[in-house]
């Protein structure tokens, strides 16, 4: 079996690239989808927790983010082609209309 | 399995799905009408159901979810608010004609469903499903004026940081479930108290609170309150700054209470720092704006420091405290948010400006957005002041003297602001001097939160047996 510390540098690499991706990236799908990483670096530590103390309901949950990841970018796309046809951009930099 | 207990989330379910098949058998040519009556049915019979529930205390799912008196409490609060909010989008989007409001309904509905199953979450799985239920309903709610940019706006940057919080709170439930091997509050609280000064333990208590604390707008994850309140239709604010920050607030009480007891050092370290910054942040922020909803969103910012401070007192004063402020809190906002309602149509523009000279075009929606506006800066006779009087004395009691320093010296501050609404309404000369006339139901609806607001100032204690009544498990 896999260490768990080896997991854990593992999902905490992957939540990181997520988050640096949420940081920097400035298109809205690749910001999405940095989101998707990160829930499934959490993903990952259900599933070795899991393994780990031998019990079914870690893996159960995975699933249930699973379908809330899946739920979160649909209602992000939804936003996004929203945006795209009043502005025809899915660029952050550019919506800046709220501000003060 | 005692299923009776989940009767108030059956009927707000049922209510949800004779909406959801109305809605696809009907089609776009579906009255609204008939779905309000749907939806105040649904309203009534939770209340109902929720009043004989009061006193049977219970567990359902294998202790997964519980229903205790300060479930029951929240349910009742949420029931109320969206009553309220149902009511008064119900004028906000009578004139624009062509929004279909039936999905509107819909979407609002959902988000209540989402609060009832939060506060009654006893496993991190339950909370966080339910806690998502409720935020992606608003992530929809706030872009649902498809034409108005701004609201697309806030829909796309509340989306995007509310996903973040939600990649947070997953984080920290993954983390506490390598080490609990549970998802469990119960057993996971026993992993707490086992190893307190576990590193993984303490990573993941931080993430959950920091996304918890971005759900009710706390400094610094408050970036996203300001532009959501601006952009979001005006019933969606109400809602969002009301039912979104109670539960936030609900959540953070049980956590902070039961499974993160064994940090009771680091709490009071902790959310004093959070509740300083909050008052300071959100007041200062508040004093330049011209725009009401911007500066309601400042505000509520401002409010968040003030019931955080009931977080970082002593248990027993600071729990009764922070849910008597949060009443108050909750009366004010809803009426101002029912004038806004109903004045948005009207005077087209949310500029603090263009509510020049209401008081000669509707006397009473200018009288009760006075009372509301000086309710939540803490005006004596009025219920915000006896929330504020009551937190500032929990920290006082605990030795938080600079704290309590820092709310009392941000209540001038709050005038200041307040009162500029206040002074555009009743000094200045209106634009247009057409009269805005108010429907019979509204006039009922803000008559009754207005007496509310001035009956929790007069009367303390029926108010608070209610409050010590719901924490009477804590």
């Amino acid at each position: 079996m896999i260490p768990i510390g080896h997991v854990l540098i593992v999902s905490g690499i992957l939540f990181s690239i997520g988050l640096a991706g949420l940081l920097i990236r400035r298109n809205i799908l690749l910001i999405l989808l940095s989101i998707e990483l990160m829930m499934n670096a959490a993903n990952l530590l259900l599933i070795a927790g899991s393994a780990l103390h031998g019990e079914a309901d870690g893996q159960i949950t995975a699933f249930f983010v699973m379908v809330i990841a899946a739920v979160e970018v649909t209602v992000g796309l939804a936003v996004a082609v929203l945006l795209f046809r009043t502005r025809q951009t899915v660029d952050t930099y550019d919506i800046k209309w709220l501000k003060g | 399995m005692n299923f009776s207990l989940l009767l108030p989330e059956w009927i707000a379910l049922g209510t949800l799905l004779i909406l959801i098949f109305r809605e696809i058998l009907n089609g776009p040519k579906s009255r609204n009408s008939s779905g309000i009556a749907i939806l105040l049915t649904g309203t009534a019979l939770l209340l109902l159901s929720l009043f004989f529930l009061r006193n049977s205390p219970g567990s359902a799912f294998g202790g997964t979810f519980v229903l205790d008196s300060f479930a029951v409490f929240f349910k009742i609060f949420f029931s109320l608010a969206a009553f309220v909010v149902l009511v008064s989008s119900r004028f906000f989007f009578r004139p624009l004609g062509g929004e279909k409001t039936a999905e509107f309904f819909l979407i609002l509905w959902c988000a209540l469903l989402g609060m009832l199953f939060l506060v009654s979450a006893n496993d991190f799985l339950i909370l966080f499903i339910a806690l998502e239920i409720m935020t992606l309903s608003f992530y929809i709610l706030t872009a649902y004026q498809k034409g108005n940019l701004a609201s697309i706006e806030a829909g796309v940057k509340y989306l995007i940081l509310g996903s973040l919080a939600s990649a947070f709170i997953i984080y920290g439930i993954g983390l506490l479930y390598v080490v609990a091997g549970s998802t469990h509050f119960d057993s996971i609280q026993a992993a707490f108290a086992a190893q307190p000064g576990h590193k993984l333990l303490l990573l993941s208590a931080l993430l959950i609170l920091s996304g918890l604390c971005f759900k009710v707008a706390a400094v610094p994850f408050q970036l996203w309150a300001p532009d959501v309140y601006e952009g979001a239709p005006v019933p969606v604010v109400a809602f969002l700054s009301v039912g979104s920050k109670a539960a936030g607030f609900a959540l953070l009480i049980r956590l902070i209470f039961t499974v993160f007891t064994p940090f009771d050092h680091e709490r009071k370290i902790l959310f004093p720092v959070l509740a300083a910054m909050t008052i300071i942040y959100g007041n200062l922020g508040a004093v330049v704006q011209k725009n009401i909803k911007r500066l309601l969103g400042f505000s509520s910012i401002a409010h968040t420091g003030y019931l955080l401070i009931g977080l970082a007192a002593a248990r027993d004063s600071g729990l009764a405290a922070l849910l008597y402020y949060l009443l108050t809190y909750a009366l004010a906002n809803l009426a101002i948010f029912f004038v806004l309602s109903l004045t948005a149509n009207e005077l087209k523009s949310d500029q603090i400006d263009a509510f020049r000279g209401l008081a000669e075009r509707s006397p009473f929606l200018a009288a009760s957005l006075f009372i509301a506006l000086l309710s939540l800066a803490g005006v004596p006779p009025l219920a915000g002041f006896v929330g504020k009087f009551l937190i500032l004395s929990a920290a006082i009691r605990d030795h938080l003297m600079w704290l309590a320093l820092i709310g009392i010296l941000a209540i001038p501050i709050s005038l200041y602001y307040y009162l500029g609404v206040i002074r555009s309404m009743y000094l200045e000369e209106p634009v247009h001097t057409a009269s805005i006339t108010v429907p019979g139901s509204a006039k009922l609806i803000l008559g009754l939160l207005i007496t509310g607001i001035l009956l929790a100032g007069f009367f303390q204690s029926p108010v608070f047996r209610i409050v010590e009544n719901a924490l009477q498990h804590f």
